[in-house]
């Protein structure tokens, strides 16, 4: 049993890595397309991906639209979980419902959708277009994450510090805010992943002129399976990994260092 | 007259469920009272409306004379301990006890001494630069303790704050609560359901039921002097007998099954024919092998015996009356489960509740 549970563990972690063992070397190669095993060495196109137009215009716009899309989805998703989670209304359980609803609807469904709708705004091939797009799309992920964090909250905080002569604006600044700030930092991060990963309604509404990095490197694997696609992705895959390593990283270091014996006033 | 706190007429209904029903108290500046009830019985929600957290539907809260009923819970000055403590987890020890000066535009410099003087006096001195999570439950009940202080509030409320600790520490925070309020002289709420701790640190109990006010004495005249049998079945171990007054002029009264009583006094006045409960305490019962002179006896067949050591509890019956004796541990061995013996007291300690 323990035998297969074993292989069972190394299969399973050899099909998710495997695409990275493939990709970070592909980055490097010195073929004109995709192709592996690379036939040589070079570092060609990573200087191609950082000097072609084609490719920095399209990461701009993703930066730039997953980055609208999470303020919008967070100006919305905030007070919207406040009001789902701690209040009870009428129509309620509908609201709910359609906070939800775009993660039900299948993506090719959602596009075809706001292709038309947007079409009759005139917001097609905009940032604006794909920024409220993509919007309804992070909307019920920032949500789920986040009121999964507002429901753990312990209200008798916010008695106590009422209590202690805060009003209802100070306590939600000094109390529930930095309370809540992980599950809305890890919220927003998911709206922006989101985003900046949406493929789908991004080949249909973005346009030329609103070009998103997914949308790019789609287009290219078809045309010409530019190995920029590999750079991209190695780029991507370790802007990750020290995105998930670095706050391990500093616990780590924190829990090492000696307790500094601090004075009180000092203490922030 | 009026008293420091008056709670008048206060009612609270949630639809057609009545949980305070007429709830009226009176508490005198630097008093020490208790609530004490079983879980639904008011007393909670009876704090939580003069914290503010709850709004009454009738009646009202003065404090020192002056309505607060209309008053924001932030408006009141009252310091709230928690019963999970409520500290801020994001905050150090010193910043939490800071908190409330904070709020009332202390600057940070002569607030944060002020909180560490706090701390001090609840026994956390250097303690300030902790986080929550790495104090333990007894010094997270102090620093919530020093925080609802520090701003010398009107009234300090504290709603179950020993229930999360063990046994040991339950009864040194009973001591050390005492203690600091003593010190400090604020009035003070304590909201529990354990009598032992109700009767070990209150001036006065309330006891609650069913969201009235069974009784509100100080604690040995509840435990004496019980007026209901709610109030005496709920405060230390009892035995409860029906029975009759047969005349109150000679003070006897008449059980049917253990026939006729006499009863030292009673703070109320009695008429010949008037349903009884006779209240006699465990402890003022006496357990021997044969019927003892000039004391009122009973037989009771014993049912089990809990021995303690140094005490022991005998549970049996006295005819269809469950009977329980507590009896020195070392004068049990001359009885055993199932045998029959002899139980009597003298007419001082049957005490007799009207309702």
């Amino acid at each position: 049993m323990n035998t297969f549970k074993r292989w069972a563990g190394i299969l399973v972690t050899v099909f998710i890595a495997a695409p990275l063992v493939i990709v970070v070397p592909m980055s490097f190669s010195s073929a004109s397309s995709l192709q592996f095993p690379p036939p040589g060495y070079w570092l060609g196109y990573y200087r191609a991906y950082f000097t072609d137009l084609d490719w920095l215009i399209p990461t701009w716009n993703s930066i730039v639209i997953a980055s609208a899309t999470t303020l919008l989805t967070m100006l919305l998703v905030v007070p919207a979980t406040f009001a789902l989670v701690r209040h009870k209304f009428r129509g309620k359980g509908v609201a709910d419902l359609m906070m939800l609803m775009p993660l039900a609807v299948p993506h090719i469904v959602m596009a075809v959708g706001y292709y038309s709708y947007l079409g009759d705004l005139g917001l097609v091939h905009s940032h604006m277009g794909v920024i409220l797009a993509h919007t309804c799309l992070s909307v019920p992920i920032a949500f789920l994450v986040l009121s999964a964090n507002l429901k753990g909250f312990d209200r008798n905080l916010e008695r106590a510090a009422l209590s202690l002569g805060a009003s209802p604006t100070k306590t939600f600044i000094h109390i529930t805010l930095p309370i809540l700030r992980p599950g809305l930092i890890i919220s927003a991060l998911f709206a922006f992943i989101q985003s900046f990963d949406e493929t789908v309604v991004a080949i249909f509404i973005s346009g030329r002129d609103a070009e998103t990095l997914p949308r790019k490197m789609f287009d290219s694997i078809r045309q010409e399976a530019d190995p920029v696609i590999a750079v991209i992705s190695t780029l991507l895959f370790f802007l990750v990994l020290v995105g998930i390593a670095t706050p391990y990283f500093i616990s780590t270091l924190r829990s090492r260092a000696p307790t500094p014996s601090r004075s009180p006033a000092g203490a922030h | 007259m009026t008293s420091y706190l008056e709670l008048s007429n206060i009612t609270k209904a949630y639809g057609n469920f009545t949980a305070l029903d007429n709830v009226s108290l009176s508490v005198e500046k630097g008093e020490f009272v208790t609530f004490l009830g079983p879980s639904g019985s008011g007393k909670t929600t009876t704090l939580m409306i003069v914290a503010g957290f709850e709004k009454a539907s009738g009646g009202s809260v003065r404090v020192g004379g002056r309505s607060i009923s209309e008053l924001a819970p932030h408006e009141r000055n009252i310091g709230i301990v928690f019963q999970n403590y409520a500290l801020f987890p994001h905050k150090t020890a010193a910043e939490n006890v800071y908190f409330p000066l904070q709020m009332r535009g202390v600057n940070r410099a002569k607030g944060l001494r002020q909180a560490e003087d706090m701390l001090s006096l609840v026994g956390l001195k250097g303690f300030g630069h902790r986080h929550p999570k790495e104090l333990s439950g007894g010094q997270q009940q102090r620093v919530a303790l020093a925080r609802a202080l520090v701003f010398e509030p009107s009234l300090l409320l504290l709603d179950e704050p020993l229930g999360a600790l063990d046994k040991n520490l339950r009864e040194q925070m009973q001591i050390e609560i005492k203690r600091i309020q003593r010190s400090l002289g604020v009035t003070t709420i304590f909201v529990t359901h354990d009598q032992s701790e109700a009767m070990s640190m209150s001036d006065r109990i309330v006891v609650f039921d069913k969201g009235r006010i069974e009784q509100c004495a100080a604690p040995l005249d509840i435990y004496h002097s019980p007026q209901t049998s709610f109030v005496a079945s709920f405060i230390g171990e009892s035995n409860l007998i029906p029975a009759t007054v047969t005349n109150a002029a000679a003070r006897i009264a008449n059980s049917p099954v253990l026939g006729s009583f006499d009863y030292a006094g009673s703070d109320n006045a009695l008429a010949d024919g008037q349903e009884v409960t006779l209240l006699i305490r465990p402890e003022h019962i006496k357990l021997s092998r044969n019927p003892i002179e000039d004391r009122k006896s009973a037989r009771m067949t014993v049912e089990t015996i809990v021995n303690y050591g140094d005490n022991a509890l005998v549970i049996g019956r006295a005819g269809d009356i469950p009977m329980r004796v507590r009896v020195l541990g070392a004068d049990v061995v001359i009885i055993k489960e199932g045998e029959e013996c002899c139980i009597s007291w003298t007419p001082d300690s049957v005490f007799v509740i009207t309702r």
